[in-house]
């Protein structure tokens, strides 16, 4: 012992943890041995060991020496060591993965880092350390630092109630010691306490001193859970060490329901324990003579069932032990030991979530009050999100639904006690009021996250199923439950929730809301007839349009919302929404007002998502509304990239597989809209290049002599282009390629042709029919064909009329008078068309006022005869020096016999005698 | 004077209506002899077309070859000169030039005839004779085409060619086959002259025009540059100078031996002056073209108020 005190440790139980511990991090030494002497002496009499045993062999030897070191102060050994040991533990990765993080490593993390950062405190320590220690010190204190983030959480769990543990394993340990010789195989003797420690000396330690021990110890909610722990990680150790050992381990397997029990009891009945006590050798030797037929068997696969199958299925039935009364204190602390378990490498998920739906039907049943239920829900649905350790893999069927079941359970669950219960993220831990039920409950959590995650959650599956097939139906059935839950919880939200989390619920809906097309509104709006009176009824009772939803809900966010996302989102989705429901002004005015286009390449790419497909909404709604040139002006962007595919995120382009990694890949895979959500790419292809053939035809015609006419699209210009180089012109096929063909009977102001081209059987079925208003949108488009075609007429054929009749033009392109009258009045505004109006004639008079090739050209040279000059002057400059160049030199006289101005052949003369 | 016999003219005609196309050229070598103060052209033969496959074709060879042949008929084989077909009138070019120099050279009395086949297809033969002024030979002899030399010679574009006056004598032979020529060539052919449109010669006038004004301005922007450069390491040098002038004065004051002369040209390098020759030839082209220009409107415009005439008339 007198070691222990030679740390000389203010914290003194903290220490004498950690001079104890190097005893049971021997599992091959005795308890005896490990306890007399802090020699490591091996025991040598084992032949058969797991690969596992050898690795914790190795490590708890280190572990050993490291403690040593500690204890005289030798830091530079103690670095050395640790090393050391960090290699070895690296070695060891593939069973600590299956194993979970040794306990008794952490240990060791926890404290090595107490003892280095007691040890910098001290300063007068610290200079009395001679130089290679200090060196060492700070090296190590630095690296343990680093080191210990990764297990941040075990250790603070263990930091948490070192002692409680400590008394755990130590109350344990001697009642193991009687059954088997290799009981120290347990880890857990840590964190003695002085009543321990003193207990300690006599080496076995009488039951009765035990249970004196145990009672003492009193209500300790996470021992139990430790000891679960405990049982993990030794439990394969136990086991193959043969039968005895076996016998231990499934022994203590056992125990842990024992010492459950033992828990739940001391609280308020001790002597309940011995009825614990008094089962376990029972069930010890049932399991024995498992243990035994499975230590026959391969070593590494008898360890590995066991690992999976005791803590959890075999221990399922026995949740609680018989004649326990469940109550409130009991149930948590079980939860607490089931969610111990979460996160860890070795946990069987799908098991946990099975253990946490015991609970709950236990809690249930019980009658513990909703608080509890609803905690426990809480937890269900984060293990059941948790259960894919991958963030790209999606839920599977039965989890979704199962997790859709509990969320709405939960939200049942609230609205039934409305008032009686409160949840709030920021609700502590311990503040939380479970079991009172005269007061209102307080649970920790979050249902708003919750359902935001199971909304992803649903995306993620919508993206991962083929939506192709009847699967994608049937998920997108579940689209109607999972915005009922939003719904509801809305609901609750607007009485309970905080501004933000209203804001983000909103958001929520929203999402759900902005892209659906909402046909009972749009019937109604078309006016009662053509609908019978009871459908009428029924849509009228099912509730407010969605485009009143959208402005309560977004004009909320406006007034209220503080994060710039949430604002950002709400409003694109408003202006998609109106743009989908064809109200063009609204939608550009809030596109306008907003001021998006200025700042949304900071935005992050969902959100630049979201922009994209607003602005191709807008500008497929412009078209609709036949305002061809917005509607160019809007498409613009995203078709001239010719990644509209990616840039609506609907898709992954193939030719960038080169550029991007498998990382990004799985990035952008994740940044798909679903398939239900798409905007349908023909349809805005073809849009764009129509409004482009419209704007761009009569344009062509108008600069046809032009040098510097500049294109209004690219993209059409290309696909004309395209068409051109075809060796062979057969009927078009492909919507390019109608296209394509109406524009070329359009350039000869063939409107006919050009309609027929755009509007036909096949492109009704590829195109148009997609459109809410068919057929308003073809008649609009027909209208405009006849328009634009009669401009690109009169642009080219202007030259070889003298004066042509608008009745003529009016027959000849199906226009009324007056509209024919209106366009040529316009381009004769506009100086497109040099012409006159006669009215009582009604022709239109040609005026030939465009200049000629030649008169063009003289224009072209005088420009560069003016800009000669210009040079000729500076040249001028130059040779005049000081005086300032000619013009001053003018003044002063030197041109004052040409009183009349200066006139440049008179200066050019001047500059060529200088030749 | 030239006398040229039409029998030259007729030859060179049909070289080019045989040989040449479009903006092609050809050429050929003008005979003669002077005979007191005139120059007596009195036959011509033109330099074959030579194409890229045969480059060892040696075209003085040739020429000797013809002479030797010619004389051997009793014809006149004494070398005069020589005829080039113009495009529009753009014949000023270094090639000339250079060609005419070497000829003036060696045969004092050499001229080059220019023949502009588009303007004689319109009605009027174009046939122009040019010879270098005395200056512009100087020039060439000395090869100094920098913008000192050229100023030194004091020569603008006017005075490069000088225009030698002809005069076509036709013998009672060539003047019958003219008769009849006329005789058979249909109405069409014959009143050419009158034709009123303009444009298209306008139009390429202009645009070889403004291609030389183009090439003007990027001269005189070169210009520009070489003379600010030189002005300002003139005032470097200037500035150096001065510097050294003080320190030696200093120097001498203090009764030390001044500072050894330094190459100041090597220090000061001049900067390339731009050959200003091709400006020149520019400038003589573009005034060229404003010639023709000038004619050629001065002459429909003549023709028009012909024709409004001729309207009112009607």
């Amino acid at each position: 012992m007198s070691r222990f005190f030679a740390t000389g440790s203010d914290s003194e139980s903290e220490e004498s943890s950690s001079a104890d511990e190097i005893t049971p991090k021997a599992p091959g030494t005795t308890f005896k041995q490990s306890l007399l002497l802090s020699d490591d002496e091996e025991d040598t009499k084992r032949v058969v060991r797991s690969a596992k045993d050898k690795r914790f062999e190795e490590l708890t030897n280190l572990i050993k020496t490291i403690r040593n070191a500690m204890k005289i102060r030798d830091m530079a050994k103690c670095l050395e060591e640790f090393e050391q040991l960090c290699r070895a533990f690296l070695k060891s990765k593939n069973i600590v993965d299956k194993e979970g993080v040794p306990s008794f490593y952490i240990r060791l993390l926890a404290d090595l880092e107490d003892y280095l950062n007691q040890l910098w405190e001290d300063k007068e320590g610290k200079k009395k350390m001679n130089k290679n220690n200090a060196k060492a010190l700070s090296t190590l204190r630095q690296k343990i630092r680093k080191y210990n983030r990764d297990y941040e959480t075990e250790i603070a769990a263990y930091k948490e109630n070192p002692q409680e543990s400590a008394d755990e394993e130590e109350e344990k340990e001697p009642e193991d010691s009687g059954s088997s010789s290799d009981s120290d195989g347990d880890g857990g003797d840590e964190g003695v306490s002085s009543k321990s420690f003193l207990k300690k000396k006599p080496e076995a330690a009488s039951e009765a001193s035990k249970f004196l021990k145990s009672a003492k110890g009193s209500g300790d909610e996470s021992s139990s859970s430790d000891d679960d722990d405990d049982d993990e990680d030794w439990g394969s150790d136990t086991v193959d060490s043969g039968s005895e050992s076996s016998d231990e381990g499934e022994g203590r397997s056992a125990s842990l329901a024992v010492v459950f029990l033992k828990k739940t009891q001391d609280s308020d009945k001790p002597s309940e324990k011995k009825l614990g006590k008094k089962k376990k050798p029972k069930k010890k030797e049932r399991l024995e003579e498992e243990a035994e037929e499975e230590g026959g068997e391969e070593v590494e696969g008898g360890w590995e069932k066991v690992k999976g199958g005791v803590p959890l299925v075999k221990e399922k039935p026995k949740m609680f032990a018989k004649g326990t009364e469940i109550n409130t204190a009991v149930v948590v602390k079980k939860l607490n030991e089931i969610l111990q378990a979460r996160g860890k490498k070795g946990t069987d998920r799908a098991a946990q979530i099975e253990l946490l739906h015991a609970l709950a039907a236990i809690a249930a049943e019980n009658n513990l009050g909703q608080g509890i239920l609803v905690k426990i829900k809480f937890n269900i649905i984060a293990s059941l999100y948790d259960y894919n350790p991958n963030l790209a893999a999606f839920m599977k069927p039965d989890m979704w639904k199962k997790c859709l079941d509990c969320i709405d359970e939960l939200l049942d669950i609230l609205f039934d006690n409305n008032n009686h219960i409160f949840i709030g993220e920021n609700i502590a831990e311990d503040s939380e009021n479970l079991a009172i039920s005269d007061q209102p409950f307080r649970v920790r959590g979050c249902v708003l996250t919750l359902v935001e995650r199971m909304d992803e959650e649903f995306t993620k599956i919508m993206q991962n199923t083929d939506p192709h097939s009847q699967e994608y139906v049937d998920n997108l059935k579940d689209e109607g439950r999972v915005c009922g839950i939003v719904d509801r919880l809305l609901a609750y939200m607007e009485n309970k929730g905080s501004t933000e989390e209203i804001c983000r619920i909103y958001l929520r809906r929203i999402m759900h809301t902005y892209y659906k097309f909402d046909y009972k509104a749009h019937r109604r709006s078309l006016g009662l007839q053509g609908e019978s009176k009871s459908e009428q009824d029924q849509e009228e009772s099912e509730g407010e349009d969605s485009a009143v939803i959208m402005d309560r809900l977004c004009k909320f966010i406006y007034a209220k919302d503080r994060t710039d996302r949430i604002r950002t989102c709400a409003i694109l989705c408003h202006i998609y929404h109106h743009a989908l429901h064809s109200r063009w002004y609204q939608a550009r005015d809030l596109m306008l007002m907003s001021h998006l286009q200025d700042n949304i390449q900071h935005a992050d790419p969902p959100v630049q998502i979201l922009y994209n497909r607003t602005m191709v909404q807008l500008g497929i709604c412009a078209f609709r509304q036949g305002m061809i040139k917005d509607a160019h002006n809007a498409l613009l962007d995203i078709q001239s990239s010719g990644r509209a595919k990616e840039l609506l995120g609907q898709g992954l382009l193939m030719r960038n597989m080169q550029e991007r990694n498998a990382e990004q890949e799985k990035i952008e895979k994740r940044r798909q809209v679903p398939f239900h959500m798409h905007i349908n790419l023909e349809l805005l292809e073809c849009v764009y290049l129509v409004s482009a053939m419209l704007l761009e035809i009569p344009y062509m015609a108008a600069h046809e002599f032009d040098a510097r006419r500049r294109m209004i699209s690219k993209q059409f210009h290309h696909q004309l282009r395209v068409g051109e180089r075809q060796p062979l012109l057969g009927p078009p096929e492909s919507m390019r390629e109608h296209v394509v063909a109406a524009s070329k009977a359009m350039k000869m102001g063939d409107w006919r042709t050009c309609h027929s081209f755009i509007i036909n059987e096949k492109m009704n079925s590829k195109v148009w029919d997609l459109f809410p208003e068919t057929q308003r949108v073809r008649e609009m488009l027909v209208r405009k064909i006849q328009e634009e075609s009669l401009r690109t007429y009169l642009f080219t054929y202007s030259s070889v009329y003298d004066s042509i009749s608008m009745e003529t033009l009016s027959e000849m392109f199906e226009l009324e008078i007056p509209t024919v009258h209106s366009i040529i009045s316009k381009m004769i505004i506009n100086e497109e068309l040099m012409a006159s109006l006669d009215q009582p004639t009604q022709t239109v008079v040609m005026h030939r006022t465009e200049p000629t090739s030649l008169q063009n050209m003289a224009l072209q040279l005088a420009e560069k005869l003016g800009s000669l000059v210009e040079n000729n002057e500076r040249v001028f400059d130059l040779k005049q020096g000081v005086y300032g160049g000619y013009f001053n030199r003018d003044q002063k006289g030197g041109y004052q016999q040409k009183q009349g101005g200066y006139q440049r052949g008179g200066y050019r003369n001047q500059n060529q005698s200088n030749y | 004077l030239p006398v040229s016999l039409p029998k030259v003219v007729l030859k060179i005609i049909k070289h080019y209506q045989e040989e040449g196309q479009g903006s092609e050229v050809v050429q050929g070598v003008l005979l003669g002899l002077v005979v007191d103060d005139r120059l007596e052209i009195t036959n011509c033969f033109p330099f074959p077309q030579h194409t890229e496959d045969d480059a060892d074709f040696d075209e003085v060879q040739y020429q000797m070859e013809m002479m030797r042949s010619l004389r051997h008929v009793n014809i006149d084989h004494l070398h005069v000169g020589w005829y080039q077909s113009t495009y529009y009138g753009s014949f000023v070019s270094r090639a000339l030039l250079d060609s005419q120099f070497s000829y003036q050279h060696a045969i004092e009395e050499s001229v080059v005839l220019i023949y502009d086949p588009i303007k004689t297809a319109q009605g009027s033969l174009s046939l122009k004779a040019y010879r270098l002024t005395p200056k512009l030979m100087e020039i060439c002899k000395e090869k100094d085409f920098t913008p000192e030399g050229l100023k030194k010679a004091n020569i603008g574009f006017e005075h490069m060619f000088e225009e030698v006056p002809i005069v076509i004598k036709n013998s009672h032979l060539i003047s019958v086959l003219m008769w009849e020529l006329e005789d058979k060539s249909t109405v069409a052919d014959k009143h050419e002259l009158l034709n009123l449109s303009s444009s298209n010669h306008l139009e390429k006038s202009l645009q070889l025009l403004m291609d030389r004004v183009d090439d003007m301005s990027q001269d005189i922007v070169k210009y520009n540059t070489y003379s600010r450069n030189l002005s300002k390491q003139q005032q470097q040098k200037h500035q150096y100078l001065q510097r050294r002038q003080q320190e030696n004065a200093q120097r001498q004051s203090r009764g030390e031996p001044p500072l050894p002369e330094e190459d100041i040209t090597k220090m000061f390098k001049p900067p390339q002056p731009p050959p200003r020759m091709d400006t020149l030839l520019i400038a003589g082209q573009i005034n060229n073209y404003c010639q023709n220009v000038k004619e050629f409107t001065s002459q429909n415009l003549g023709k028009l108020f012909m024709a409004e005439a001729l309207q009112g008339h009607n």
